[in-house]
């Protein structure tokens, strides 16, 4: 088997995963997709520089070119990058958690005001407590102690 | 030169940028400001003219694309920064009166003077592309003046009209001036090495490739939608919304010229096929066949000035009925400038100035009518010489010269285009003979209104007027001193000639123009019996006025109203925008991926089919050891438990199994920074994960069938799109960019090793890129990484300080 068949393959798996996941319910899943997808993201950049030849460290001179060093310096970029992204991502979900009581796309989209009423944005965001899914008792606890300060 | 017409064209917007602390400090005196830099831009102008500087003076604007910015002073440009300033310091000074009170003063005079500033660029603008920049800033000015009292729906509605028209007109024109500027290799209009000075080589590879009557037509919409040429007339009289200096200004003297200057700028070069001239010889090669230039441009004018002339006869509102007028007498000018013989160019060329001077009169007229008797409707206003005695004989002067009525300075220019209009159909005749036919027709009505203005000021005065004012000396001036050029003019119409129309006539013929007189007729030639006719019709038809005003009115319902299909093309557009935005942005996360992800992959595989891409064979050596294809078969495999996890810990423990065989395969890559980071990375977003997973709730979301496989039908799509670019990329890999790089320094083989280390000091590449070579990107990676911290700490302080929402 030929390394383009094998990289191919893995990347087109790695992306399909991640865009199956991006499309799920549950934001955490989305969060994953995401990951998923900049993983293999950075994977394709780097096979792009070749994955023949040295580190391009130290005096490699003589020999054959090291691999591309720039597309390494992208990606180690990307992935300092991605990091920041994953983090905000989580954090938020964790917010819209506090905020509304579900982290259920389906569940929030319903909730929004701006949709629900097609003439948009007068209604008070009212927080709702809908959510379709199991909840144990310690973030339902965690959620109604939220809630007392919210108003 | 340069640096005068620097001055000129920059100078407004450097006033209109001052305009804001001005009014702090003069408050409604900033009018008088405004106008003292109107005033001195006219005395640039008149400096560049009184010099008798012509020609090209660029400077250098985008050097990496060859757009330079460059002026180019002719008669023609000369003429319409004459308007500009000078009706501007008119205009300016009126303001000072009749904007008195009104809101937004200080915003109302920069939009002015950076429209001015506009506007004397596209009159100096040499280059395509300057151009088309200083035309779409007087659309956007327009927009801002137009909308002038913010709040009211007419000015809402009239001002987004006027956009909408102007500006995608504009981007036609800009399409023509691209495919100008490919076939002639050069972005300048006229002068040395230009579009006009090759015009036979431009049009010639314009031709073969069968780009010449597009470009035509697509500069005409751009100059038909700016002068409110019939059907895209529709915006003007709506733009009647704004206050009336700024009609008086833009919408009749200056801005809606912006089309005509387009025609009478581009028409030596697609005339220059079949050179006009009085010889004999350019007679019969003129003869050969109609220019296709003649039948859009005589013909859009001609159309324009009958049917707008017709619509202003059916004005119940003065204000209205100046605005059709001016849509007519700017279809008079395209026309005469449309017509393949000289007295068209003369006839176009003259009527810039009698135009914009009689008509700016009449609008600030118009402006003090409506703003000293408290309406506009013609059917209450009557006998108001007796209050408005000056304002009166401006009247009088201004509207029979818009009538064409010898001996004011309309009429001559008028009989310009009678003489061009039968002079052409003499030569050519067939169909031609409709020209001045039209031209006649759409000049009786143009008599009729014109005489309808005038008869407001006569006849008896209307009781329920009650008090008229007196207008102040600022607002009653400015109109005078244009009746005075219009009276000037009149007497003697060599002045003008002499003075720069001759001038713009040359501007505007290719080859070498020939002077020109004008006058009073002497003899009975055909266009004086055409004029004859016009008035005499126009006198009999003058007692039915009402009932043919009744007849327009009735007339116009439905499909034959232009504005019909504007705002049912309108209505439409936001139907179906309104309809189509729920299905795109319903608020689910999983809608906008899905359309991102199938947009994306659709346009990448549309493009390779496109450009007939062909996958590549398969037979590329292996470069991959199994070790590569195990770690990232693990990989995978790490990937498919992720989406198959059953809980969030499971799946994030197998996220991590991912992230560390991708870091595995950072070091099989040789990439040895990549691998370290990766590892940090990963060990620290697991360790997030599981404080964040903490506090959410445990599971969620169990997928029914159906959805599952559309999704997996999504998922594959995009899969499927990846394996082939994947394929198709990396079988055409180029070079390394370090060989690239090596290569460019130009060293001595086997002498690059110390390349980095001398440049950068230091010996990992890597390293020297991101600290070195890319240090603003690491530096903006930083602030990313920093700004994604603070949010962090904000979303979860915020909450627990109590600030929700």
């Amino acid at each position: 088997m030929t390394a383009q068949v094998v990289l191919a393959a893995t990347l087109g798996l790695l992306f399909a995963l991640g865009t199956f996941l991006v499309l799920r319910r549950d934001v955490v899943r989305v969060v994953w997709g995401v990951s998923i997808i900049s993983q293999a993201a950075n994977v394709y950049l780097i096979t792009m520089g070749g994955l023949s030849g040295g580190a391009p460290i130290g005096s490699f001179g003589e020999g054959a070119p090291p691999t591309d060093p720039l597309v390494q310096a992208l990606v180690l970029t990307a992935i300092v990058i991605g990091f920041g992204t994953t983090a905000l991502a989580l954090v938020l979900t964790y917010r819209v958690y506090e905020e509304h009581g579900t982290i259920d796309t389906h569940a929030l989209a319903e909730a929004d005001p701006d949709r629900a009423s097609a003439d948009g944005g007068t209604a008070n965001r009212a927080v709702t407590a809908t959510h379709d899914g199991p909840l144990d008792t310690e973030t339902t606890d965690d959620r109604m102690t939220h809630g007392g300060d919210e108003r | 030169m340069l640096e005068t017409v620097l001055a000129v064209v920059f100078l407004p917007f450097v006033g209109a940028a001052l305009t804001p602390l001005v009014y702090r400090v003069l408050g409604e005196r900033t009018a008088y400001y405004a106008a003292a830099v109107a005033a001195v831009c006219l005395g640039l102008v008149t400096r560049l003219y009184l010099t008798g500087a012509h020609g090209v003076a660029a400077v250098e604007w985008v050097p990496s694309l060859g757009v330079s910015l460059a002026f180019y002073v002719d008669g023609l440009a000369l003429l319409i920064s004459f308007l500009a300033s000078g009706v501007g310091v008119l205009i300016l000074t009126y303001s000072g009166g009749y904007m008195h009170g009104e809101p937004g003063q200080a915003k109302y005079y920069a939009t002015l003077l950076a429209f001015m500033g506009s506007m004397l660029g596209v009159a100096l603008a040499g280059d395509l592309f300057a151009l088309f920049t200083f035309w779409e800033l007087t659309s956007l000015s327009s927009f801002l003046l137009i909308g002038h009292y913010t709040s009211e729906a007419d000015s809402q509605y009239a001002a987004r009209k006027s956009m909408l028209i102007t500006v995608a007109g504009g981007l036609f024109m800009l399409v023509g001036f691209l495919l100008l500027s490919w076939a002639g290799d050069t972005t300048l209009i006229a002068g040395e090495g230009s579009l006009t000075a090759n015009a036979g080589g431009v049009i010639e590879t314009l031709r073969t490739a069968g780009l010449f009557v597009p470009t035509l037509l697509l500069l005409a919409v751009g100059a038909a939608t700016k002068s409110a040429q019939v059907p895209f007339h529709v915006w003007l009289p709506n733009a009647m919304e704004a206050p009336t200096p700024v009609s008086a200004f833009l919408h009749s003297a200056t801005m809606v010229k912006a089309g005509v200057y387009l025609v009478g700028r581009f028409r030596p070069f697609f005339l220059s096929e079949t050179a006009g001239g009085h010889g004999a010889a350019a007679a019969e090669a003129a003869a050969a066949l109609v220019p296709e230039w003649t039948v859009v441009f005589a013909t859009l004018g001609l159309v324009t000035m009958t049917v707008a002339a017709v619509l202003a006869v059916g004005s119940t509102d003065i204000k209205q009925l100046l605005a059709y007028s001016t849509a007519s007498h700017l279809g008079l000018i395209v026309a005469a400038f449309g017509i393949a013989n000289s007295y068209g160019a003369e006839g176009g060329a003259f009527h810039i100035l009698n135009h914009a001077s009689f008509k700016a009169a009449l609008f600030l007229v118009a402006g003090i009518v409506a703003h000293e008797a408290g309406t506009r409707r013609i059917d209450r206003l009557s006998g108001l010489r007796h209050d408005l005695p000056v304002t009166a004989i401006v009247a009088a002067v201004a509207s029979l010269s818009m009538a064409g009525v010898p001996p004011f300075n309309g009429f001559y220019s008028k009989e310009l285009l009678f003489e061009a209009t039968y002079e052409y159909a003499h030569e050519i005749g067939g169909l031609t003979w409709a020209f001045p036919v039209v031209a006649v027709l759409g000049s009786v009505f143009t008599f009729l209104y014109s005489i309808k203005f005038l008869s407001l000021f006569l006849g008896e005065r209307d009781e329920a007027l009650g008090h008229v004012h007196s207008p102040p000396l600022s607002m009653l001036a400015p109109p005078a001193v244009l009746a005075v050029v219009v009276g000037v003019v009149s007497l003697d119409p060599m002045i003008a000639v002499n003075a720069i129309v001759g001038e713009v006539y040359g501007s505007t013929v290719p080859g070498e123009a020939h002077s020109f007189t004008v006058g009073l007729p002497t003899a009975l030639k055909p266009a004086v019996v055409m004029s004859a006719v016009t008035i005499g019709v126009g006198a009999l038809a003058w007692p039915q006025y009402d009932r043919i005003h009744d007849g327009v009115r009735s007339a116009l319902r439905g499909p034959v109203r232009a504005d019909w299909w504007y705002d049912n093309a309108v209505a439409g557009l936001t139907a179906l925008s309104k309809r189509v935005v729920p299905r795109v942005q319903n608020g689910l996360v999983r809608t906008y991926a899905a359309w991102v992800l199938v947009g994306a992959s659709a346009l990448a595989v549309g493009g390779y089919v496109a450009a007939g891409v062909e996958l590549p064979a398969l037979a590329v050596p292996a470069e991959t050891t199994v070790a590569v294809s195990v770690v990232l078969a693990v990989a995978v495999v790490g990937a498919i438990a992720v989406t198959d996890a059953p809980s969030h810990v499971a799946g994030v423990l197998t996220l991590s199994i991912l992230g560390f065989m991708v870091a595995v395969f950072y070091v099989l890559a040789d990439a040895p920074d990549l691998a370290l980071t990766q590892l940090t990375v990963e060990t620290l977003v697991l360790v997030i994960f599981l404080l964040v997973l903490d506090r959410l709730p445990a599971w969620y979301g169990e997928t029914d069938r159906l959805t599952a496989v559309r999704d997996a039908a999504v998922a594959g799509a995009v899969g499927l799109t990846v394996a082939g670019t994947v394929l198709v990329s990396t079988a055409a890999s180029p070079d390394t960019i370090a060989e690239g790089l090596i290569a460019r320094a130009g060293l001595p083989p086997g002498e690059h090793v110390g390349l980095f280390t001398d440049y950068g000091g230091g010996q990992n590449i890597v390293n020297v890129i991101l600290v070195d070579l890319r240090a603003f990107d690491t530096m903006g990676e930083i602030s990313v990484v920093a700004m994604a911290a603070l949010s962090v700490l904000t979303l979860i302080r915020m909450r627990e300080r109590g600030e929700a929402q």
